[in-house]
């Protein structure tokens, strides 16, 4: 059985105050566009079933364009992949904090998707011989939760769930998602299940074999930057979903390509610089762009700028690069106060044959020896040490 | 209470040049029918000593003893019987006899300058008199006494209470108690009950708090020490005159590994009544791995396998590791390891690599592996493979509590791993002083299995030397017991500031160790009947022998006859005892339903999470680890979609 995992969609998520040609803003369509170019992907690649592991949704009153175009996109799965089951958990972003608000979710169901939003649910698929564990958010955060364990009959049993391993969870909240459940590894029992299909953690990461967060489509953090980093660290090709085969749990990574790059430009050191000598720097890195910047989420750190040279930086061309980019963040950043304490007259730092000869002169000594003689031989015998392995070198 | 009384002599002493008084011993005589036999202190008054006078005053304690007639030679003897023993007991005469004894000196009044024994009256020594011979006065008076009960010093009908030193017994001048004698008179494990229990009462206030951590390594032994035992009026008045109230142990811990099913406790308390105060002593693999050296046997032990194991310890326990051959992985169960020990066998062996992983050498890696595994298998009930671990309660240890770990059914493994991580943690909490109290008393017995004098280095005896010879620095105080104390690594009685002896072997008794000791005290040490010991202690220039009380504690094999061990419970019934013992609401009922068809593992892991909580409706708390059971929907028959009009706007 070929599943595909998907997780972290956050439609409706709005970032910058770019808009789009039509008025809506420029992010949101970028994520929604995400989606749109998962939803084609699955539509080739055809799985068996689709999971779709929480906050598909960035908040629980997503805006009119986010709820119409998950329709149109579920739609498309559901006629282009009629077979195929699709599950739909809510995540700490689509669950309401009170019941009376309700869930837009719900309206998905008229398409035939399995839609869980506060109650776990387990559900099988007797055509693929297989059984789903569904948990949305609501019931990992309620008193009494569900026994995550898999259940005796099916051939397959599957796992998805919106929480974060405590052992993961950075504590800046900007990979994994804030607010989300917290869960041990024991409430998972990744090895008693085929599959655990994780949401909520926004990078992806295999917390065992069979155990994954695919993470989001998009960079729908504010702070993206910590994510390109994590990426970076944990070699991970960016954003995508997972195509997994049961059983066995071989997942294949599909990656889906963003709308823009974000684009975390080389630092600058500003210390001693000037304010024009800094202008300079800043072109420097504009122009080394790759790509260039225009239309893309640009970030540049200077270190060490004083306040007074920040003033007197060229502004003009700095708005100019703004206009290009869809966001450009010079991020200017003072100098680390220091401060001097007085300890004493500075020292200063001994040589190893400085230390040899304070050590020679103070080790105990037999009485018949002399002690200058002693002392001059060990400096000497260091010195030829260290004059064959500088020739060495 | 040191009573003082009325002088009365009992001897005189003599020398000759054979047999001349010196500093250290002298000779007394006595009336042929006297009181005093080995071991009697007595007091030797040189002219113008006394109340009133400034002569020396010198303390002895009776080491030989000799008797003799005026015969020449045996031959006049049967001369003067006509060869018949039966008419020997017919002479007209009584032939003259000397009762002679020699005394080892235990204190000289003045002390300087150091002179012999003057030629004066002996006396039987009184409560002061011991209490002045044994060097007591420095630590029984002044501000802040120290003195520890250990026994009655009993000679001619006369008794006189004997304390230690606590600053010598527990530290920081010195400590370490080690004792030993033969197995199954029950002295050894009885005088360390009683010696604890004594401690408890009078160790002083003003240096803090103590407490015990004892190792039943051997039958019901420490099993009852809070129930108590039968006392006789000997006993009672024995306990009073030492000042100690005859009454179990107020606060007992008791620890026990559980069996392989995890929930019956390993233990031969197990009693219905009793089995509710013993906590499981659970590991997982965290546990384990800092001390996984003790796992290595001699031929194992080797830079290499030392490496791997820091490696694991270091760079792979609870981190995010990479295989190398592209999987990732966190091991914090054995069950994880052993997914990574497979996973570094099959990359290497899929990808065709040489025998070595991140410099460590497969054999290295499948040594490592099979000890690793092999704790789990044959420890299993002390080592869980993924289930939640239980451990002392380190940092919250508590005054004059005795915390017993029984390990008395664990294989020798586990033995060593309980031993060498209980008394590490407790060393490195010392260390730190967040122990929750400022000393603790380690009670090792079978000191000839963990820390004999020859055979290979064991990690346990390393860290028993380690204890003897740097742990009175820390609060760590080592009690520890053997038969044979010429078997045990020198080092370790070595460093014992006091040292017991109960009843001995001869053919111990013969070896080098007991040179000091002189015939008769020797006889004596063989003979000696239950509940006599013979102490060596700093402020004792000479060993003293003591009677002390059975301890007010039920002694084990008794204990095992009152509450007899329970049999082993199926799993459920277990469970449901444990659940029943925390809340007495809780009906057996309800817990079967609750488990029912659950792993046993997560049955474990939340009982180990209602213990630790101890919550107030534990039923509800441990259904709610558990979790609520999902059942099984079918979904629903899905119809196909079919293909709706498009939207009029696109929403983006």
């Amino acid at each position: 059985m070929k599943l595909a995992h998907l997780a972290d969609l956050h439609l409706g998520f709005r970032q910058y105050d770019r808009q789009t040609s039509r008025g809506g803003n420029q992010r949101e369509a970028d994520v929604a566009e995400a989606f749109r170019r998962a939803v084609d992907d699955l539509l080739v690649q055809r799985p068996e079933l689709v999971l779709l592991a929480g906050d598909v949704f960035h908040s629980v009153r997503p805006t009119n364009p986010a709820i119409l175009f998950l329709f149109q996109q579920l739609h498309r799965l559901r006629v282009g992949l009629p077979e195929s089951p699709v599950v739909l958990i809510a995540g700490n972003h689509d669950t309401p904090r009170s019941a009376e608000t309700g869930t837009i979710l719900k309206l998905y169901e008229a398409l035939g998707v399995e839609v869980v939003t506060d109650q776990a649910r387990r559900i099988s698929f007797p055509q693929l011989d297989c059984a789903v564990l569904a948990v949305p958010h609501q019931a990992l955060v309620q008193a009494e939760r569900p026994a995550l364990r898999p259940e005796r009959g099916a051939a397959h049993n599957i796992l998805v769930l919106h929480g974060v391993l405590e052992d993961i969870m950075d504590p800046e909240w900007s990979v994994s998602d804030y607010g989300s459940a917290r869960l041990t590894r024991a409430d998972l029992a990744a090895a008693q299940w085929d599959y655990v299909a994780l949401g909520g953690y926004h990078v992806r990461h295999d917390v065992a074999p069979n155990a994954c967060y695919p993470g989001s489509l998009e960079y729908v953090n504010p702070r993206a930057w910590v994510q390109l980093r994590e990426e970076a660290k944990q070699k991970v090709p960016g954003k995508g979903y997972l195509l997994v085969d049961v059983p066995g749990a071989r997942t294949t990574f599909r990656p889906v390509p963003s709308v823009r790059r974000h684009i975390d430009l080389p630092p600058v050191h500003g210390a001693g610089l000037t304010a024009k000598e800094l202008d300079a720097e800043i072109a420097r890195r504009v122009a080394g762009s790759k790509p260039p910047i225009d239309d893309q989420v640009v970030r540049l750190i200077v270190y060490d700028v004083a306040a007074g040279t920040a003033r007197d930086l060229d502004h003009p061309t700095i708005r100019q690069y703004k206009a290009r980019a869809l966001n450009f963040h010079l991020d200017l950043r003072r100098p680390e106060q220091r401060r001097v304490v007085g300890v004493g007259a500075p020292g200063q730092r001994h040589t190893l044959p400085d230390t040899l000869r304070e050590f020679l002169t103070r080790r105990p000594l037999d009485a018949d020896l002399n002690r200058d003689a002693f002392v001059r031989l060990g400096v000497e015998y260091l010195d030829r040490v260290g004059g064959a392995a500088g020739e060495q070198g | 209470m040191i009573q003082r009384q009325t002088p009365e002599s009992i001897g005189r002493v003599v020398a000759t040049e054979l047999k001349p008084a010196t500093p250290h011993q002298f000779h007394f005589w006595t009336a042929n029918e006297t009181t005093i036999g080995i071991g009697a202190i007595v007091k030797v008054e040189g002219p113008g000593a006394g109340d009133q006078g400034s002569g020396r005053v010198v303390f002895g304690v009776v080491t030989d003893g000799f008797a003799y007639s005026d015969l020449a030679t045996p031959l006049h003897d049967v001369v003067g019987a006509e060869g018949d023993p039966a008419k020997a007991a017919e002479r007209p005469t009584v032939r003259q006899e000397i009762r002679l004894w020699t005394a080892a000196v235990l204190r000289q009044e003045p002390e300087e300058p150091l002179q012999p024994v003057p030629l004066g009256a002996v006396y039987l020594a009184s409560d002061a008199d011991v209490a002045q011979a044994l060097r007591m006065d420095a630590y029984l008076t002044g501000a802040q006494p120290t003195g520890i009960p250990v026994g009655l010093y009993t000679a001619a009908g006369h008794e006189a209470p004997v304390y230690l030193d606590a600053d010598f017994l527990l530290g920081p001048e010195a400590a370490h108690l080690n004792i030993s004698g033969v197995s199954g008179l029950a002295t050894k494990t009885s005088a360390v009950e009683f010696l604890l229990a004594s401690i408890f009462q009078h160790f002083p206030a003003h240096k803090g708090r103590i407490a015990a951590l004892c190792f039943n390594v051997k039958g019901p032994d420490l099993c009852f020490l809070d129930r108590p035992g039968a006392l006789d009026d000997a006993d009672r008045r024995r306990y009073e005159r030492l000042g100690i109230t005859p009454q179990p142990f107020e606060r007992v811990r008791y620890y026990a590994p559980c069996k392989a099913d995890g929930v019956n406790l390993n233990t031969l308390r197990t009693h219905p009544d009793l089995v509710g105060d013993v906590e499981p002593l659970v590991w997982g693999l965290e546990e384990v791995l800092d001390f996984a050296e003790v796992l290595l046997n001699r031929d194992d032990i080797d830079a290499k396998a030392d490496a791997f194991i820091d490696f694991l310890s270091d760079r792979v326990l609870n981190k995010e590791f990479d295989d190398g051959f592209g999987g990732s992985h966190r091991v914090q169960t054995f069950a994880d390891l052993d997914g990574l020990f497979r996973a570094i066998f099959d990359g290497l062996e899929l990808t065709g690599r040489s025998d070595m992983w991140r410099t460590h050498h497969i054999a290295t890696i499948r040594k490592v592996r099979n000890r690793l595994s092999n704790i789990s298998t044959r420890c299993k009930g002390l080592v869980t493979d993924d289930g939640p671990s239980n451990d002392l309660p380190w940092g919250r240890f508590e005054d004059r509590t005795v915390y017993v770990v029984d390990v008395a059914n664990v294989d020798a493994l586990g033995q060593d791993l309980v031993f060498a991580r209980a008394v590490s943690k407790l060393r490195e909490h010392l260390e730190r002083r967040d122990l929750g109290v400022e000393a603790v008393v380690v009670f090792v017995d079978e000191l000839n299995k963990y820390a004999p004098g020859d055979g290979p280095e064991t990690y346990v005896r390393k860290m028993l030397l380690d204890i003897s010879e740097r742990g009175r620095y820390l609060g760590l105080v080592l009690f520890a017991a053997e038969q044979f104390r010429s078997q045990v690594h020198r080092r370790v009685v070595g460093n014992a500031g006091t040292t017991l002896f109960g009843r001995m072997d001869a053919d111990e008794l013969a070896t080098p160790g007991y040179q000091v000791l002189s015939p008769a005290t020797k006889i004596k040490l063989a003979t000696l009947p239950i509940g006599e010991l013979m102490v060596r202690h700093p402020h004792f220039t000479q060993p003293i022998f003591l009677r002390f009380p059975r301890p007010a504690v039920l002694r084990g094999r008794d204990g095992v006859e009152r509450f007899p061990p329970a049999t082993d419970l199926p799993f459920e019934d277990a469970v449901v005892r444990q659940l029943v013992r925390l809340d007495r609401r809780i009906r057996p009922n309800q817990v079967k339903d609750l488990i029912a068809e659950r792993r046993p593992d997560d049955v474990r892991r939340a009982l180990a999470a209602v213990r630790r909580t101890r919550p107030e409706d534990a039923l509800a708390y441990f259904r709610r680890i558990l979790g609520a059971r999902v059942a099984p929907v079918t979904a629903p028959a899905r119809e196909a979609v079919p293909p709706l009009n498009p939207i009029s706007e696109e929403p983006y």
